[in-house]
This record gives C-alpha cells, structure tokens and sequence, in this order.
C-alpha cells in the first residue's frame, strides 16, 4: 500500500516545494526591484494628435449591471470625437436591448442588436470588425472603468511591440466573506502578478473586464477565437506568438462583479480552468519556442506545477484520510478509548523533513500575501481571516482543478 | 517595468539554498534520532547489567535479599525497553525510507536482542522470586508481510498502558531473521502473524482488547479483569 515514505511521494513533495518555492522567490525579488515603480506609466503627450479608440462590449441578459457600465463609460477623461462605444447585443432575452437603446445615437455609442446568442468571442469579432479606432478596447458589460482608463493605458503604445495592455482588476461589490477573499486574490492575481509578469513579458491573460488592443494587431491575429471559451486567456497566447508585448497598468483599474457563493464560483472557476487548460493544450507549440521568450518557458512552468502540486494534493488527501480511517480502525480495537493513545510531549525528532517542508511552504505563502497586499494600494487591512480564507481558497481551487481537469480531459462541453 | 534575467538565477540559488537548508535541518535531526536511540539502548545495557549484578548477588547471598530490588529493576526495564523499542519505530518513520536506514535496523537487532535476554533472566527469576507479572510474547511482522501486526500493537500499547506493572509485553521483529528469535519462533510454534504467546501458550490472530483481556484474565486475576471491563 502506498505510504507518505513511499519514494515516489517523496521525489513528487520535493519537486513541487522546488517549483512553488522558486517561482515564490523570482516573484518576490522581481516586486522588490520594482516596488517603486509598479504605479509609475508613461504620460499622455496631449500636445501630439490623440489617436482613435474603440471601446467593445459584447452584452447578454445584463439588463441589471449594463446601465453602470455605460455610464462609466461616458465618463471616461478623453476627448467625445475621439473613442466610439460599440455595444452587441447577443441574442439577450431581458430588457438589455431596450436598455441599451436608449444611449444609443449612432455616433459616440453605437449598438448592433443581435437577436441570436453566438458567444461572446464572435461578438467581440463582430464589433471589431465595425471599429474604426487606432486601438480597441474590449470590456464586460458588469464591470465599470475609471474615467483616466484610455489616458492611462495608450501611452504604454508608444512602444511599436505592445500588443495589449491589461488593467488592475478590483471587485465591484465585496459584501460577504467569499467575495472579500476573491478580492484578496484579484487584487495580486489579476494587477500585482500581472504587473510582476510583465516585467518578464509574461502576461498570460487580457482579463476580459477590460483590455485594450492595438487594432493591427487584433487584424494580425483574426481577432479572437470564437471556440474557445476563455478567449481572452487564449489571445494572450497569439498576441505572443505573433511578437507582440503585453504589459500592465496598475494606475488605473476595472471594478467587475464576483461570484457570491460556492457555486457561482466554482461555474466561474470551472470555466476559466478548463479553458485554460484547453487553450494550453491548443497552443503547446508554444512551450520552449525561444522566439516566445521567457513565455515559452513560464507556460509550461505554470502548468507543471499545477498539475505537479494537484498530484500532490490528491495523494496527501488520501494519505490524510486513510490514515483517520486507520486510526479509526485502531481504536474500534480498544473500544474507542481514544485517550490512551495520545501523546500530549512535543518532540521534535518526532516530526518528518514533510512537516519542514510544508511550514516552509506555509510561510512563502505568507509572506507572498504580506508583502503583495503592501505593496498594492487598494488592498484590505490584513486580518488573520483573510489569511485564513485565502489559504481556504486555495484549497478549494485543488478541487476546482480536479474538476476542470475532468472537463478537459473528456472534452465535456463548459458553458458560460 | 523591467526584470533583469539575473533574477532567474539568484532565486535558483536562494531556492536551493533554502532546500538545503531543510535538508541540512532533517539531517541534523536525524543524528538526534540517533543519538537518543544510542543513549536509550546504553541505558538498556546499564540495567541489564545492574539486573546481571543483583541476579550474582542472589545467588550468594539468597533471595530474599535481592528478589525486591530485582522485581523493581525488571519492572523498570520492561518499560525501559517498551520506550526504546517505541523510539525506534517512530524515528524510523520519520526516517526516509527510500534511504536506507542500516543504523535503526542495526539498533532494531540489538534491541530484540535485548528484549531475548531479559525474557530469560525475567523466566528465571520468576519462579525463583515469585514474581506475579503475566508475560506476554508478541512476534510480528513488517505491514507488507502482515495485516494485521499494526493492529495489534496498538492494542498491546493501550494495555500497557493501562496495566503496565501487571504484565510485561515483549515484542519481536521476525523479519530481523534473528536466531534467537527464529529459536523462539520455532519452540511456540509461531506459523503466522500476528501472534500472541500468553504464559508460553501460543495464540497466533488478532485479537482485539476485549478478546484479550479475557484470555490474560484466564491466566492471572488483573486489575482489568472484572466483568464490566470484561465485556
């Protein structure tokens, strides 16, 4: 039967604290270099011609959220003439159309009704197609932007390679405990990490709340693919492929909704994992290409260790649980008398290098959350809980990954 | 923004560094392991010899001088020898198995070694001193080669436990293939494990706590052995 001393568990414990512990390490010291400068971006030169921008955003049954979302969007800091706001609909069945009607003039807000759903990527290609900016922005009809979003993001273009920059990505509404934990993990996931990752141009998503694109680029690379179900993880892939940068502007955010329970989460997380995975699988020519650069070798990286440390978690979730029912068993054999055998003397020679390993690992993670959260300015005071949700959250993502796994491996289709 | 790929490299050697550093750590323990194995099994071999120095002295100067402090000592040592062997076990858990450990399989014969001479000095001192302790034989084997031998040390620790002055356990490790242990094996008749030799009556299955206590009850009236208790 197979044991926690078992080689092969022991080889896989290694390679995984190897893994977490070194990509814990170069992102530490690539936030420490850069710690000054993670708010610092380029300036918009106001005295040179502006360029054009179009904003996309594809809608379907948002007939709750849209309004918000338009009206930040009139409210953005840039010249009237110079951003156009294409709205689709796609085939939603509540008021979204009529709702978006109403600001419609043709000119600054234009809206194309589609009566039939035909995925959000094709959507966006639609009003791609109908841009007529230098730049496209594609945005979500729940999220809302800050009015500097295009003054602080278009000045990254002035460098001919950038393909596409990202934004910080914030919660819109964090009101139960659950959402204030996805906060926790937006906030370093979806700005810190991508920030850090950009400075290795690394960047592996155009987070679909909002991502602005250099139009020649979008043409380059036939927009996005309207298969796959995470399309803005899969376009990073080609923008990449095609040479093309993508950076990140902490400067300026996106505030976009979260799930708000177990479920909602894990159809959110079942979606983005198993896209992930499907969109890895598409482009594994990527892996190790050195035209791809460090990406080529971040990809693989990633997904080792995702599904190294998966591995991991399931074969220690086993040893966790055979070894209750073993004891269990033990003790049906003394009638239960669960205090004879308990040893209250700590005794550190008691303890195995698993033990060593894991509060070192436990520690990385915190300091990662510590010195992350310090390091962004929205951040939430640092309670225990927080802590303690986040670590529950990323127990919770071992399941999700298994899941996703599943979905992936069996090709089940994943809806939206 | 931009990273220098130096980076890459000093993370490398900061990781491996720290990787070391536990390592390093592990290692250190387990010469501590070591150590306190070597340190119990020098106390071991202090009583056996005291025990060696007052079974001498009651054969010259009579029983009724030494058998007392004789019984104390034996009982000392009984859990002198339990600890040890418990020690050991658990050190070699903690212990890499993939490695191999030839320092705790060495200390794993001498002590069954050990526990062969104090069975005989404890069996010839009994009749001669009426000592009163039931004496139990457990003879096991690794978990690959018996399922059920865990079990029954849990059930032996637990009665230990409970009524340690009353019975004296001595547990032998028949994968060590020591001839002693292979000659006891042979004079009980041992055929498979996990197995039980109660006052040189041999019962070879498991047996849980209740099913033992009325078998030790059999033998010896202990402090466990009414009818409550029993059940």
């Amino acid at each position: 039967m197979f044991n926690k001393m078992d080689p092969g568990y022991t080889i896989l414990v290694y390679i995984v604290w190897f893994l977490s512990t070194y990509f814990i390490v170069v992102f530490l010291l690539a936030l420490f270099r850069n710690r000054d400068r993670l708010y610092d971006s380029p300036e918009l030169n106001e005295n040179k011609e502006l360029p054009k921008v179009s904003i996309v955003m594809s809608a379907y049954n948002e007939e709750k959220k849209i309004s918000e979302s338009i009206e930040s969007l009139k409210s953005i800091d840039y010249p009237k003439e110079l951003y156009e706001v294409i709205i689709l609909n796609d085939g939603s069945v509540d008021k979204t159309s009529e709702i978006v009607k109403k600001y419609a003039d043709g000119k600054h807000i234009i809206f194309v009704d589609n009566e039939k759903n035909k995925g959000k990527a094709a959507c966006l290609n639609q009003g791609i197609s109908l841009a007529r900016g230098e730049f496209v922005a594609c945005m979500d009809a729940d999220s809302i932007v800050l009015e500097d979003v295009l003054k602080k993001t278009l000045p990254y273009f002035e460098d001919k390679e950038m393909g596409a920059v990202t934004v910080s990505v914030e919660v819109k509404n964090a009101n139960n405990f659950l959402q204030k934990i996805i906060q926790i993990e937006y906030i370093l996931g979806l700005s810190l990490f991508l920030k850090v990752f950009s400075s290795f141009n690394c960047i592996h998503v155009t987070p679909g709340p909002f991502s602005i694109y250099r139009k020649l680029v979008l043409k380059e690379i036939n927009g996005f693919d309207k298969n796959n179900i995470t399309e803005d993880l899969e376009i990073a892939y080609r923008i990449h492929k095609a040479d093309y940068k993508i950076t990140n502007c902490m400067n300026t955010c996106v505030r976009t909704i979260t799930p708000h329970n177990f479920k909602g989460l894990y159809r959110q997380r079942r979606r983005w994992y198993s896209g992930a995975l499907l969109t890895f699988w598409q482009h594994k020519d990527i892996s190790f290409r050195k035209r791809a650069g460090l990406f080529g070798y971040f990809v693989p990286f990633n997904y080792a260790l995702i599904i190294l440390g998966l591995g991991l978690f399931l074969l220690s979730l086993y040893l966790f649980f055979s070894n209750i029912i073993r004891n269990f068993s033990f003790y049906s054999l003394t009638n239960y008398n669960f205090f004879s055998n308990l040893l209250w003397n700590f005794d550190i020679l008691n303890m195995s290098i698993f033990v060593f390993f894991g509060v070192f690992g436990i520690i990385g993670m915190i300091i990662l959350v510590t010195f992350g959260l310090n390091a962004t300015r929205n951040a939430q005071k640092k309670k225990v809980s927080v802590y303690f949700g986040y670590f529950l959250l990323f127990f919770m993502y071992q399941f999700f990954w298994l899941c996703s796994f599943f979905l992936a491996l069996f090709r089940k289709k994943v809806r939206w | 923004m931009v990273a220098n790929k130096g980076i890459f490299i000093t993370a490398a050697i900061i990781t491996v560094m720290l990787f070391i550093s536990i390592y390093s750590f592990n290692m250190f323990l387990n010469t501590q392991r070591e150590r306190v194995v070597i340190e119990r099994m020098e106390q071991v071999i202090d009583e056996y010899q005291e025990i060696q120095a007052l079974s001498l002295m009651s054969d010259a100067f009579g029983k009724d001088m030494t058998c007392l402090s004789l019984e104390k000592r034996l009982a000392h040592m009984d859990k002198t020898l339990w600890d040890t062997g418990i020690k050991i076990d658990r050190y070699r858990e903690v212990t890499e198995k993939f490695i191999m450990d030839p320092f705790y399989i060495d200390q794993k014969k001498k002590f069954n070694r050990n526990e062969v001479i104090y069975l005989s000095m404890l069996k010839g001192m009994k009749d001669w001193c009426e000592f009163n302790q039931t004496v139990i034989l457990y003879f096991y084997k690794k978990k690959e080669d018996c399922l059920h031998c865990d079990d029954q040390a849990f059930v032996l620790t637990d009665l230990n436990k409970e009524i340690d002055s009353e019975i004296a356990i001595f547990s032998f490790d028949s994968n060590l293939e020591l001839p002693s242990i292979d000659t006891l094996e042979l004079f009980y008749s041992i055929d498979s494990y996990p197995c039980i030799v109660i006052e040189d009556d041999t019962y070879c299955s498991l047996h849980d706590k209740n099913q033992l206590t009325a078998r030790l009850c059999d033998y010896r009236n202990l402090s466990i052995c009414s009818w409550e208790k029993i059940k």
